[in-house]
C-alpha cells in the first residue's frame, strides 16, 4: 500500500450516485468495473474455447478471426484464459480486501472504542506491523504456507490488515469524540448498540472507499506473487502467472507478454478511478 | 527533538525484536515437518541425517529454549548456515544485499526526480490542461503493475532496440531495473507532491503572502516549496520499504543479484535460514531507513525540532 488516500470522510451525502456517475473518474472506473464484472460471470458463454484445452489450433498462434488474441505456448486460446483469468482477479481482489477489511476495521474499531490498554495493544502492534510492509508479510506467509494461489490470496489478504485497521481506527476516534456519541453514552446506550448503529455507519464511507481502492492494491500484490510463481500454480489462467510464462517466448510471441499486462493494468485501474471517484463524491470539501 | 527521535528509535528497536521472535517460530508454522519438507528435493536423505538436522538447528528443543539458542548465536552475527550448500547466512545476505541497496536508492533517485516536479508542476497549473493530462498519467502509471513494466522495457531496450543488456550485474545493467522501479513510484510521489502543494497554497500565510503583492515564484519558493515537501519527505520512508519490496519482483526479472532474488530462490528450496535471515536483514533496513527519515523530517521541520 503506498498510496494514502484522505481518510476524513463524512457519511454519504445525498445524491451521491449522481455525483459519482458524472466525476469523469468515477464514470470510467464505475465502467471498466462493472465490465470486468460481467466478463467474470459469464466468461463461459463468453469464452469462445476451453481456457486449458491445448493445442486446439497450433501454438503461438498470431491474433486472427479464430483467435482475436492468438494462442499461448501450449496452443490455448488467450483471449478464453483472459476473460476466465477476470473471474480469478475478481475472487483475489473481493477475498483478499474482505480478509483485510473485516479484521482490520475489528481492530480499528475497538481500539478506538475500548481506548485504555486495549487501544496501546492494538495500535501499537498494528504500527508494527505496518513497519513490516506488506510485501515482507505476504512473503513470509506464502514462505510458511507454500506456494499455491490460496495462500497467496491468504497472504495478501492478512498482509493488507495493519493498513486497515490504522484507517479505521483514526475514522473512529473522529466519530467516537463527537457530541452526539458522547450523548448516546450519557443516554445509556449499550457497547453494541453504539457500536452496531452509531460507529460502524460512519466509518463505513471512509472504509468504502479504501477498501476500493484496495482491491486494486490486493490484485496488483497477488499478480506478482504468481509472477514470481509463489501464487497462481500450472495451468490456472490468472493474469500474473501468464505474464511470466510469457518472457521465455519475448521475441516469438510479444502478445503473451502485452494482452495479460494490459488486463491487469486496466482492472487495477478501474478500481483505482472507481476509489477516487467515490471519495471526490463523498467528500464535501473535494466537492467544492 | 530527541524525545521525538527516542521513542522512533524505541519502535524501531521493538520492531527489530517482534521480528527475531516471528521469525523462530516461523519454521513451525510449517504445515508438516519442516526439515522432512527442506530435504523433500534432495535424494538419498537417511533419517539419521534428518535427525542430524534437526539436532543442529536445535528444532528439538522447547521453543523458549530455541529463542535463546537464535539470540545467542545472533548476537554474534552468526544467523546459521544455508541448507543448499552449507554457507553462512549472513555472508549470502551480505554478498548480495549493496545490490539490492543501490537498486533501492538508485529507484528513488528517479522516482524523486520525476515524480516531485510533476507534482509541483500540477499544483502550480491546478485545474488546467496540463494539470489534467499529468494526473491522468500519474493514475496510469500507479495502474500499472511494475513487473509488467519492467517486462516491456526489457523487450524494448534490450531485446528489440539491444541499447541494453538483458541481464547481468554492471552498472550499465542497473538502468532498466531502477527505471522499472523508479517510474512506477514517480507516479505515486507526482500525486502526493500535487495534494501536498495544493494544501499548502491554501494555507492562510500564502494567500497572505500573495496578497500583499510578493511575486508568486517568490512565494512559491520561500514559502510552498519547503513547506509542501515535508510529507513527500516522510512518504520517502515509507516509499523505501516498498522499494525494497518491488526489488523482489524487479531482480527476478531482470537477474539482478540482489536479496529479493535470493529469497524467491529460498522460498522454492524452501531454505528456512535463509528466509529467516532475509525477513530480518529486511526489517533491519527498513528501519534504519524509517530511523533516518525521521530525522531528516525533524531536521527540516522546525516544530518538531523545537518541541
Amino acid at each position: 500500500m503506498s498510496v494514502t488516500p484522505d481518510i476524513e470522510v463524512p457519511k454519504a451525502p445525498p445524491g451521491f450516485l449522481r455525483r459519482l456517475v458524472r466525476s469523469p473518474s468515477g464514470a470510467i472506473g464505475l465502467i471498466i468495473v462493472l465490465l470486468l464484472i460481467f466478463c467474470a460471470l459469464f466468461a463461459d458463454v463468453l469464452a469462445p474455447y476451453d481456457p486449458n484445452k491445448m493445442g486446439s489450433g497450433g501454438r503461438f498462434l498470431p491474433p486472427s478471426g479464430d483467435y482475436p488474441l492468438g494462442t499461448d505456448e501450449f496452443g490455448r486460446d488467450m483471449l478464453s484464459r483472459i476473460l476466465f483469468g477476470s473471474r480469478i482477479t475478481l475472487i483475489v481482489g473481493a477475498v483478499a480486501v474482505g480478509i483485510s477489511l473485516t479484521i482490520g476495521m475489528a481492530v480499528g474499531m475497538i481500539a478506538a472504542f475500548r481506548r485504555g490498554w486495549v487501544e496501546a495493544i492494538l495500535m501499537r502492534g498494528t504500527d508494527v506491523l505496518f513497519s513490516f510492509t506488506e510485501t515482507l508479510i505476504a512473503l513470509s506467509f506464502v514462505a510458511v504456507l507454500g506456494p499455491s494461489l490460496q495462500n497467496a490470496i491468504i497472504a495478501v489478504g492478512v498482509a493488507g490488515i495493519p493498513f486497515y485497521a490504522r484507517t479505521c481506527y483514526s475514522a473512529a476516534l473522529v466519530e467516537t469524540s463527537k457530541p452526539y456519541f458522547e450523548a448516546s453514552i450519557a443516554a445509556g446506550a449499550r457497547p453494541t448498540r453504539l457500536v452496531l448503529v452509531h460507529l460502524l455507519p460512519n466509518v463505513m464511507p471512509t472504509m468504502i472507499v479504501v477498501a476500493t481502492l484496495g482491491v486494486s492494491t490486493a490484485i496488483l500484490a497477488a499478480a506478482g506473487l504468481s509472477f514470481l510463481g509463489l501464487g497462481a500454480q500450472p495451468p490456472t489462467s490468472e493474469w500474473g502467472y501468464m505474464l511470466a510464462g510469457s518472457r521465455d517466448y519475448i521475441n516469438r510471441a510479444p502478445w503473451l507478454m502485452t494482452i495479460p499486462g494490459i488486463a491487469i493494468a486496466i482492472t487495477v485501474l478501474g478500481f483505482n478511478l472507481l476509489g477516487d471517484g467515490l471519495r471526490t463524491s463523498l467528500d464535501p470539501v473535494e466537492r467544492k | 527533538m530527541w524525545r521525538f527521535l527516542s521513542t522512533r528509535i524505541l519502535m524501531g528497536a521493538l520492531t527489530i525484536w517482534i521480528t527475531t521472535v516471528l521469525v523462530t517460530l516461523l519454521i513451525h508454522a510449517v504445515p508438516g515437518d519442516p526439515v522432512q519438507i527442506m530435504y523433500a528435493q534432495s535424494q538419498g536423505t537417511t533419517p539419521e541425517q534428518i535427525e542430524e538436522v534437526r539436532r543442529s538447528l536445535g528444532l528439538d528443543r522447547p521453543i523458549p529454549v530455541q529463542y535463546a539458542m537464535f539470540m545467542e548465536r545472533l548476537v554474534q552475527g552468526d544467523l546459521g548456515n544455508t541448507i543448499r550448500g552449507g554457507q553462512p547466512v549472513l555472508d549470502v545476505i551480505m554478498q548480495r544485499l549493496p545490490n539490492t541497496l543501490v537498486l533501492a536508492c538508485a529507484a528513488m533517485f528517479i522516482a524523486v526526480l520525476i515524480g516531485v516536479p510533476i507534482g509541483f508542476l500540477a499544483a502550480y497549473r491546478k485545474g488546467s490542461l496540463t494539470d489534467i493530462t499529468l494526473m491522468i498519467i500519474a493514475i496510469a502509471g500507479i495502474s500499472m503493475p511494475h513487473f509488467w513494466l519492467g517486462l516491456m522495457l526489457l523487450f524494448y531496450f534490450a531485446v528489440e532496440l539491444g541499447w541494453l543488456p538483458v541481464s547481468g550485474n554492471g552498472w550499465l545493467n542497473l538502468v532498466l531495473p531502477a527505471l522499472t522501479l523508479g517510474l512506477s513510484n514517480a507516479a505515486i510521489f507526482a500525486r502526493l507532491t500535487r495534494s501536498s502543494m495544493i494544501d499548502v497554497m491554501n494555507q492562510d500565510y500564502v494567500q497572505t503572502a500573495l496578497a500583499k503583492g510578493l511575486p508568486k515564484a517568490l512565494v512559491l519558493r520561500r514559502h510552498v516549496l519547503r513547506a509542501g515537501l515535508l510529507p513527500v519527505v516522510t512518504m520517502m520512508g515509507l516509499q523505501f520499504a516498498f522499494m525494497m519490496g518491488g526489488a523482489i519482483v524487479v531482480e527476478n526479472i531482470f537477474s539482478w543479484n540482489g536479496v529479493g532474488r535470493m529469497a524467491v530462490e529460498a522460498i522454492f528450496q524452501r531454505d528456512y535460514p535463509i528466509i529467516q535471515g532475509f525477513i530480518l536483514t529486511f526489517s533491519v533496513v527498513v528501519v534504519l531507513v524509517a530511523i533516518t527519515i525521521d530525522a531528516l523530517y525533524a531536521v527540516l521541520d522546525p516544530r518538531i525540532r523545537r518541541s
